[in-house]
């Protein structure tokens, strides 16, 4: 293992950027927080068909590319860039996560190409209206009917789940708690009876729904009530990928805060020249710096499966989020009052940086968990 | 952080095929040579100390393992700051101490090898390398603290001496220092940064009598005298220990700070974990690792001191495929002194009550020490500030602040 990027890593992340740059400009990306897809399904499909970005971390057995989770990573934080993707981490990451780790072979070859391509968008409904995304705190319950599985509960929270078209579920066995009983179902996002909100995101550039189901029929991945690991699992992976994201985010807002303090002039100089800035800039820095080695390092443990995986993604996701959090404060901050107006992106970024922190559990969540794991 | 708990082992850092082979070389010949076990409990990093860890240090010496930085033509064997690092783990595997010639290895020997004369190099670089010559650092002034250029310690050439007045603070090492490299002011009509010459002083004559080199150690908030003022009172040196040249010794002092040049980014973060666990062990025994704010402020601490290994990871990645690790520097600096500032306030504070007092002995308890010790970390070797200076100015590429 070393922390540092291949040639080929760097030449992905260029034409990355290059797309990025071209195609998620500030915009067009305020036009898709105004509707309710929040992205457009024909650059989804061009992420797609151009760079094969959906399939990237699928492995070639189910129709991916079968590259690692760096390269995950790095799609990630070029997307957080720009806060862009569309309902990319919700079927690329946590749907695909979750069969890959949950599915029998069976179900993995049926379903995994179609997110791979891009012509399925899945999505993970994990989190209930209490926001908790602790396994044993699920409360939707999965009865065997009929031969078959049928689900009673609400998922809230659901990334992009009013637009997936396949829904994977989280639901546990009747008479079940903790992490014991878990299981794992597939529902198409037009079941009957499943009823889907598209909630009012303070984060317009993500879109969140509430889903019912009321004895919707659904389809296993795995074994049902033996799924616990799988989503823990995979909700680490989720929490190690979104911590890319929050890199590549703050990144950016760091290097549009450096570029104004460079430029803008009080008192007869650029108010970067002024300590009170130049030192914020400087914090700034080492939130992203080490937010980016934390990423980078967890990124590379998801990649060999490591067993640090666990407490090295709760560790990520608190620290990446903070540190996130920190530089698009400092970002509105430094900008002053043109910061504060909605034609400015400052605002979109402190929102993407303040729902990051609380999609998967927040950073007090996350240190608990932490704190558990190394056995405190 | 590898601590005494059943925690998953995390993968090695592959630093390619030159670091490999440095370290199966290491392996190899740690496991035929061990030190007397008396010198393995000393400070790693100490210049002198017990007759064991001299012996030790000779005998690494001997088999080319101090020094390894400098090039082979005066004793070193022109290795990298990966293979310090790979020198550091191996030695902290292994249990057994790294000898350094100290602030003569990694602040001196760097500056006479790129600004210093053949006849220099021949001369000053052997004696360091065998512990003849030890330096203590005289730099900072009462007056000439952050802005160090503004130094007023004056240098007057007399025949082929240079005779040196003024006084210096913050001396480490001055105990066991036979050296002082120092700045003065030799040319007082030159601009700010230009009449500053780079002087090594001995602090004694050839016939060990007194060479106008006085210490007086000055007692810090832990109560140890670990500085002093230095007054220089015609203090004499030959003009051939200028280095760089009279009048050029700020350009001399840029170099002397790229020292080890990542060396210690893989093994830095251990010393904080060992404290780490240790502070755990002692809230365990007190039964406090079940209250939810002590496990946040644990959990934090800890992700702290994991963050500095992935740092220094990525650190010695980037600089095994050609990266400059100078750039980093600073950011470094700033987090981690900031982090044992930190950590010992929690400690304090998770702690209680019992951190008001002393141990039985009077002496200061190991998290007092930690908590009091860790306020120099911020201000010696360029304060926070100054650190954030640096960043902004030097990294991010922000404009100076006007010069007054």
């Amino acid at each position: 293992m070393n922390l540092a990027p291949t040639p080929e890593q760097e030449d992905f992340r260029r034409s990355l950027r290059r797309f990025a740059d071209d195609h998620f400009d500030a915009k067009s990306v305020r036009r898709w927080m105004a509707g309710d897809m929040g992205f457009d399904p024909v650059l989804w499909r061009k992420m797609g068909a151009e760079l094969g970005l959906q399939a990237i971390w699928i492995p070639e057995a189910y129709g991916g590319h079968g590259f690692g989770f760096v390269e995950l990573g790095i799609a990630l934080e070029e997307l957080g860039r720009r806060l862009a993707g569309g309902p990319f981490l919700a079927s690329a990451v946590l749907g695909a996560g979750a069969i890959l780790n949950a599915g029998c072979e069976e179900r993995k070859r049926a379903l995994l190409p179609g997110i791979a391509s891009g012509e399925t968008i899945a999505c993970l409904a994990v989190s209930e209206p209490d926001g908790c995304w602790e396994p044993g705190a699920l409360a939707t319950e999965a009865r065997a009917a009929d031969g078959g599985w049928r689900l009673d509960g609400v998922k809230s929270f659901v990334l992009d789940g009013h637009v997936a078209d396949l829904v994977v579920v989280a639901a546990r066995l009747p008479g079940t708690g903790g992490e014991e009983g878990i299981a794992l179902f597939t529902v198409p996002g037009d079941a009957p009876g499943l009823s889907r909100t598209l909630l009012p995101s303070l984060d317009e550039t993500r879109k969140q729904a509430r889903l019912a189901l009321d004895g919707v029929q659904a389809e296993p991945l795995g074994e049902p009530g033996r799924d616990g690991p799988a989503l823990v699992k995979t909700l680490d992976q989720a929490a190690i990928a979104l911590a890319c994201e929050m890199v590549g985010a703050a990144q950016l807002v760091l290097d549009v805060s450096v570029e104004y303090a460079k430029t803008r002039v009080q008192f007869g100089r650029p108010i970067g020249s002024f300590q009170a800035i130049k030192h914020k800039c400087a914090e700034m820095l080492l939130s992203v710096e080490t937010a980016r080695s934390a990423a980078t390092y967890a990124a590379r443990t998801a990649a060999l499966d490591s067993g640090e995986v666990p407490i090295v993604a709760s560790l990520a996701k608190a620290h990446c989020a903070e540190a996130f959090f920190h530089c698009a404060a400092e970002c509105l901050q430094i900008h002053g009052g043109i910061a504060f107006t909605w034609e400015h992106d400052a605002h979109l970024y402190l929102k993407r940086a303040k729902s990051s922190d609380l999609l998967l559990g927040d950073a007090t969540f996350h240190r608990e968990r932490l704190a558990r794991r190394i056995v405190l | 952080m590898r601590p005494d708990h059943a925690l998953p082992d995390s993968p090695e850092i592959d630093l390619g095929p030159r670091a490999r082979a440095f370290r199966a070389e290491l392996r190899a010949w740690l496991a035929e040579n061990r030190p007397d076990p008396a010198a393995a409990s000393e400070s790693p990093g100490a210049v002198r100390g017990s007759a064991a860890l001299e012996a030790w240090g000779e005998k690494l010496r001997r088999a080319g393992y101090l020094c390894i930085t400098w090039p082979e033509a005066y004793g070193g064997r022109g290795l990298s700051g990966v293979e310090v690092a790979v020198m550091n783990e191996e030695f902290a595997r292994a249990g057994v101490p790294r000898v350094t010639r100290g602030m003569g290895e990694s602040l001196v020997a760097p500056a006479i090898i790129v600004h210093g004369t053949e006849e220099q190099k021949a001369r000053l670089l052997p004696r360091i390398l065998s512990g003849e010559d030890r330096y203590c650092q005289g730099f900072s002034e009462p007056n000439a603290g952050s802005d160090l250029a503004s130094l007023e310690t004056r240098g007057v050439v007399e025949g082929d001496e240079l005779v040196v007045t003024g006084q210096k603070v913050w001396t480490s090492w001055y105990w066991d220092a036979t050296m002082l490299f120092c700045l003065c002011r030799t040319d007082p009509g030159a601009s700010k940064h230009g009449g500053i010459s780079y002087v090594l002083i001995p602090i004694r004559q050839a016939d060990g009598s007194p060479n106008g080199v006085t210490f007086r150690p000055i007692r810090q908030i832990t109560g140890q005298k670990h500085f002093a003022e230095t007054f220089l009172e015609g203090a004499r040196a030959p003009l051939t220990n200028v280095i760089g040249g009279l009048g050029n010794g700020w350009a001399v002092t840029r170099t002397t700070l790229g020292n080890e040049r990542g060396g210690s980014a893989t093994t830095q973060h251990t010393a904080f974990a060992a404290e780490f666990w240790k502070l755990v062990d002692a809230l365990r025994a007190r039964g406090r690792t079940g209250d939810p704010v002590v496990r946040q402020q644990l959990a934090w601490a800890y992700t702290q001191v994991e963050l500095m290994r992935f740092q220094g990871l990525r650190l010695i990645s980037s600089v095994a495929t050609g990266g400059d690790p100078d750039a980093s520097a600073s950011i470094h600096k700033m987090f981690w002194s900031e982090y044992a500032r930190r950590f010992g306030e929690i400690a304090m504070n998770l702690l209680g009550a019992e951190a008001m007092i002393r141990d039985d002995d009077g002496r200061l308890s190991r998290w007092q020490a930690s908590f009091l010790g860790s306020r120099s970390h911020t201000i010696w070797g360029g304060t926070a500030e100054i650190q954030r200076n640096i960043v902004g100015e030097r990294v991010l590429g922000l404009p100076r602040e006007p010069e007054a």
